[in-house]
């Protein structure tokens, strides 16, 4: 491999993980703070996509269909939260897998009956669809250092709001103490609605900046699950600076190994976390 | 009192409707049944939803072909898993007593149909699942294919390649029956013509990771590219293809489900793309634009080939039991009958082979302006090896 | 006694009793049976997986790995076109998949909780791409087994598995004494063990219990029942297919078992009838069958605090 490969495939693997990165987010944020392990993540993930879809498709503005996709999606986050898990607070674990379980199966449904089984595509925004030369013979689509960089301000977003702000400080604190949080009369409640709605909309966000460089189809949730389970199990379950790093491991791993040994290349993730688990059985920066 | 009530007529009713319908058998006579075992939920929905539309489409059209006969259809959602196929097969034969069993897309389904369908007293019609063995090795008298063989669109795409001057071809598709034989396909005409293909990667399957690929064909540099990916993975390919600046620079080539069902979805990056495949939505002849009419004018949308392939299957069932004027309980007349049928297919009249597979053209394909223009015949009359097959 | 709770006892009564029936009142009906069948070995399959989640505390979520090991392995071992023996074939291969566990166990046990959970997950997706990707053994379309085996001991064979009556009464039996083997361990000094390393592992530890071996000659057990249910799934129709044994299936069982009640064991035979039954009402109704299914798992989640069993129970049990 030249060097010259090797940088492209580098930033290849990099952008892959800054992406990884948003869709784990919300996971990993859910989970640190509220204990629950939403199975439905991935779902929010193409509710995203597929509404960005359907809102190009109406108002033919990406960025506009972007916003109202994310405050739908935001909504959708409070209306779960409020109607399901709430019940689920005091209940073990595998109550939560399970309901989470009956959420996809519910999502996938409505998406078929919404939008139908077809595979559907979103062009790249007008602003966004240039090329940057990059080798004698390629050239590096805009768009991609767009999302990899709405990625990174995503991300830089979620430090300075855990680190530096009241709400962030309550959410550490919710982690780490869930009674003690309560006692200070906190509301619990309000916190945890506002902390999985925005675990969802971090989820949907991801599709829809996702949306114009893939495709759109059933089962696309799915997908993403397991990788997103990866990331977050390898960086430390509930830790965000624990999913970044996860996820730019996972990102430049995979891209590597896509390319020097294509057929085991699914296999290399998984080979990853074990790795990872048996030096560290609780992942990387598990709190 | 509810709580248990409620729970014992919860209990009653799934024991009575699992046994009413198990004891309740169809009322025999003027009924052909036909069974349709096609995914209607998952990723594969699309092809299984456009091969029933195409089926119901030939059966409604040529209702007068069944002398009276009316057709029951029974739909079971294969969700394209295969550790549900021989359940749902069973279901088919044994309890639903269904005399053409229509199905399935996936070639890991067709497996398990076919074990326990094949030699059975049905008859088993493809629509869609190209896998080698199932006209192949795991050939029998009462299976039948309408769709394709996976050699038959790429085979002829090596000789395209040699007539367009590409010497040296990177060839890239998922890990899996139809991707491995698609690549094999396209390789043993192109090499047999002295072309070479300088590399030829085979993806996990459904992997959609296309950019670090992309990067390595760019550092390649070689005459054309030649690839199979259908559905999402298809949308994504070419989409990647033309955001790195590929398109235009390096022809790209495929097997033609590459621009199947996906050009509105690809946009201006499928421009140009070259494939084989054996229909084009813009094939000039008669039948094929009646076809689309109707399609459209029953269901509102076009259809694309995995519905002409449901079309063909209806078709196929309407001629024979026109053969045999309505009575569809001598299975061997059937087969014999369909054995004997030209199907005037919207794709161009096809015959089946000695295997059950469709002996059709391969017709060359370019994209232009959003639509697979038709650049001519890639290969007329293929007929598939049928290696291992004993018919 | 070792069915304590009156729940139980009237669970598995009616079960039995009904089960024993099936064939003889609906043989004509083969498919009916086969669909009995199918439901009897899932129940093996979820008891083996209620043993592990909800006695011994290990979530899986690779327990499907198993489940398809069982049935693999006949078809790549067995000789293609002659009759093994059936009894034999079953012990060789429950003694690979046991060797198989240990080293597997050995390695995942020194994780816990989520963890436990994915490195799991890992392993038996690992193992579903290995026979995916692999053209020797049948790839994505899977493989045929063209030859049931027979059943003769020393000699006397009582049973055609050819006939779908005798195979549905091997499924039963191998329901029965699953429930049987699980209920002893759980009632024997080991199982009570096991149970308290799940209840309080600390605890436990501090009265000199090695829990690792506990819980890894659980693990071997869970697996070892695990992969005879898989042999049966895939001699009945005699097709294997990598699907067999990905975390989608694992999943599902593990939803089973949660539905039914974790833990009760008994549970098992509830969830497996109540989800089969479900999809099958649902699938033959509708065409949006999967809106059904995942409201009433949603709705049975929020209302049955400890599934179906639990629900029964509160209703059967005599108040103290």
């Amino acid at each position: 491999m030249s060097t010259e490969l090797f940088f492209v495939q580098l930033i290849n693997g990099v952008q892959y993980g800054l992406l990884l990165f948003l869709i784990a987010s919300g996971l990993s944020l859910v989970f640190g703070v509220m204990g629950i392990l939403n199975l439905a993540h991935g779902s929010m993930y193409m509710v995203g996509a597929y509404l960005v879809w359907y809102f190009v498709g109406v108002t033919g503005s990406f960025a506009v269909s972007a916003m109202i996709s994310a405050v739908i999606a935001l909504g959708l986050g409070i209306l779960i939260e409020r109607l399901l898990i709430q019940r689920l607070y005091n209940r073990n674990h595998l109550d939560q897998v399970l309901l989470t379980i009956g959420m996809i199966f519910v999502f996938n449904a409505l998406q078929s009956i919404i939008w139908g089984n077809d595979p559907y595509g979103v062009a790249v925004p007008q602003a966004l669809s240039g090329s940057v030369p990059f080798t004698d013979n390629s050239s590096y689509p805009v768009y991609r250092i767009f999302a990899a960089l709405i990625c990174v301000t995503i991300a830089a977003a979620l430090y300075f709001v855990v680190n530096k702000t009241r709400l962030g400080m309550l959410i550490r604190a919710g982690q780490s103490n869930r009674e003690m949080v309560e006692a200070l009369g906190v509301n619990i409640k309000t916190l945890y609605t506002i902390v999985f709605a925005i675990g969802v909309m971090l989820a949907a966000i991801s599709g829809i900046i996702a949306a114009p460089m893939s495709s759109i189809v059933p089962g696309m949730g799915e997908s993403v699950l397991i990788t997103c389970f990866v990331v977050v199990v390898i960086g430390g379950m509930g830790s965000i600076k624990g999913a970044f790093v996860g996820a730019l491991l996972v990102g430049i791993v995979s891209t590597f190994a896509t390319v020097l040994m294509p057929t085991m290349s699914n296999m290399v993730i998984y080979i990853l976390m074990i790795l990872v688990l048996l030096v560290k059985p609780q992942g990387l920066f598990a709190k | 009192m509810s709580r248990i009530k409620m729970l014992a007529s919860a209990v009653l009713a799934t024991t009575l409707t699992a046994g009413v319908s198990a004891s309740a058998l169809a009322a025999a006579g003027d009924t052909i049944k036909v069974g349709l075992m096609l995914p209607f939920s998952g990723i594969y929905a699309q092809l299984g939803e456009a091969g029933r539309d195409g089926l119901k489409l030939a059966l409604k059209e040529q209702a007068s072909q069944l002398h009276g006969s009316k057709v029951e259809y029974i739909e079971l959602d294969t969700e394209a898993n295969p550790a549900r196929a021989p359940e749902l097969a069973s279901a088919m034969l044994h309890k639903h007593k269904a005399d053409f069993v229509i199905g399935p897309v996936h070639s890991g389904v067709a497996m398990g149909m076919s074990k326990i369908l094949r030699g059975k007293d049905t008859i088993m019609i493809i629509p869609n699942a190209g896998s080698a063995d199932a006209t192949g090795p795991l050939c029998s008298p009462n299976v039948f294919r309408t769709s394709f063989s996976s050699w038959q669109p790429s085979y002829p795409m090596g000789k395209v390649a040699l007539e367009k001057g590409y010497k040296k071809v990177y060839a890239i598709s998922w890990n899996y029956g139809m991707g491995r034989e698609s690549l094999d396909a396209f390789e043993e005409s192109f090499t047999a013509g002295g072309g070479e293909i300088v590399e030829k990667v085979l993806l996990p399957f459904p992997s959609t990771n296309f950019q670090s690929h992309i990067s390595n064909i760019a550092a390649k540099k070689p005459d054309a590219v030649f690839t199979f990916f259908a559905g999402g993975g298809a949308i994504e390919f070419v989409k990647d293809y033309d955001a790195m600046g590929l398109r235009g620079k390096i022809p790209l080539l495929g097997s033609g489900f590459l621009t199947e069902g996906t050009l509105l979805a690809q946009g201006e990056a499928a421009e140009g793309v070259v494939t084989g495949l054996h229909y084009a939505e813009q094939l000039d002849i008669p039948k094929n634009w009646e076809f689309r009419e109707a399609f459209n004018t029953e269901y509102g949308h076009y259809p694309d080939i995995y519905a002409v392939q449901g079309y063909d299957a209806g078709q196929a069932i309407a001629s024979a039991v026109n053969e045999l004027k309505g009575d569809v309980s001598n299975k061997a007349a059937i087969i014999s009958a369909m054995e004997k049928l030209t199907i005037d297919s919207p794709r161009g009249k096809f015959t089946f082979s000695k295997a059950h597979n469709p002996i059709q053209n391969i017709y060359l394909r370019e994209v232009k302006d959003g639509v697979n223009v038709v650049q001519g015949i890639a290969a007329e009359a293929l007929e598939d090896h049928a290696r291992g097959c004993k018919l | 006694m070792i069915f304590d709770k009156r729940t139980e006892r009237i669970v598995l009564a009616i079960f039995f009793l009904v089960a024993l029936c099936i064939p003889l009142f609906l043989e004509e009906n083969s498919f009916f049976v086969g669909k009995v069948t199918t439901i009897l070995i899932l129940i093996v399959f979820v008891m083996s997986l209620d043993f592990l989640v909800g006695r011994v505390g290990l979530v899986t979520l690779g327990h499907a790995l198993f489940y398809g090991l069982g049935g693999y392995l006949f078809a790549i071992l067995a000789p293609e076109y002659e009759a093994v023996n059936f009894w034999m074939y079953a012990m060789y291969i429950m003694g690979i998949c046991a060797l198989i566990a240990l080293v597997v166990g050995a390695v995942v046990l020194r994780t816990s909780g989520i963890y436990f959970i994915m490195i799991t997950l890992a392993i038996s997706q690992m193992a579903y791409y290995f026979f995916f990707d692999s053209l020797e053994f049948g790839g994505g379309d899977g493989l045929f087994i063209f030859m049931k085996p027979e059943t003769s001991i020393f000699g006397l064979s009582f049973l055609d598995l050819d006939n779908p009556t005798h195979f549905y009464y091997l499924a039963l039996l191998a329901v029965l004494i699953t429930l049987m083997v699980i209920k002893i361990i759980l009632r024997s000094r080991f199982g009570r063990i096991v149970e308290a390393s799940r209840l309080n592992p600390e605890r436990t530890e501090a009265l000199g219990y090695n829990i690792f071996a506990f819980r890894l000659i659980s693990y071997v057990i869970g697996s070892m029942l695990a992969a005879y249910a898989g042999l049966l799934f895939a001699l009945q129709y005699g097709y294997v297919n990598p699907q067999f044994m990905t975390w989608e299936m694992s999943g599902t069982a593990l939803v089973m078992s949660i539905l039914g009640g974790m833990g009760t064991i008994y549970g098992a035979i509830l969830g497996v009838i109540t989800y089969e039954g479900l999809e099958y009402l649902f699938e033959h109704f509708t065409e949006e069958w999967l809106l059904f299914m995942g409201g009433a798992i949603i709705l049975m989640v929020l209302m049955l605090r400890k599934g179906l069993a639990g629900y029964l129970e509160k209703l059967l049990e005599k108040k103290p």
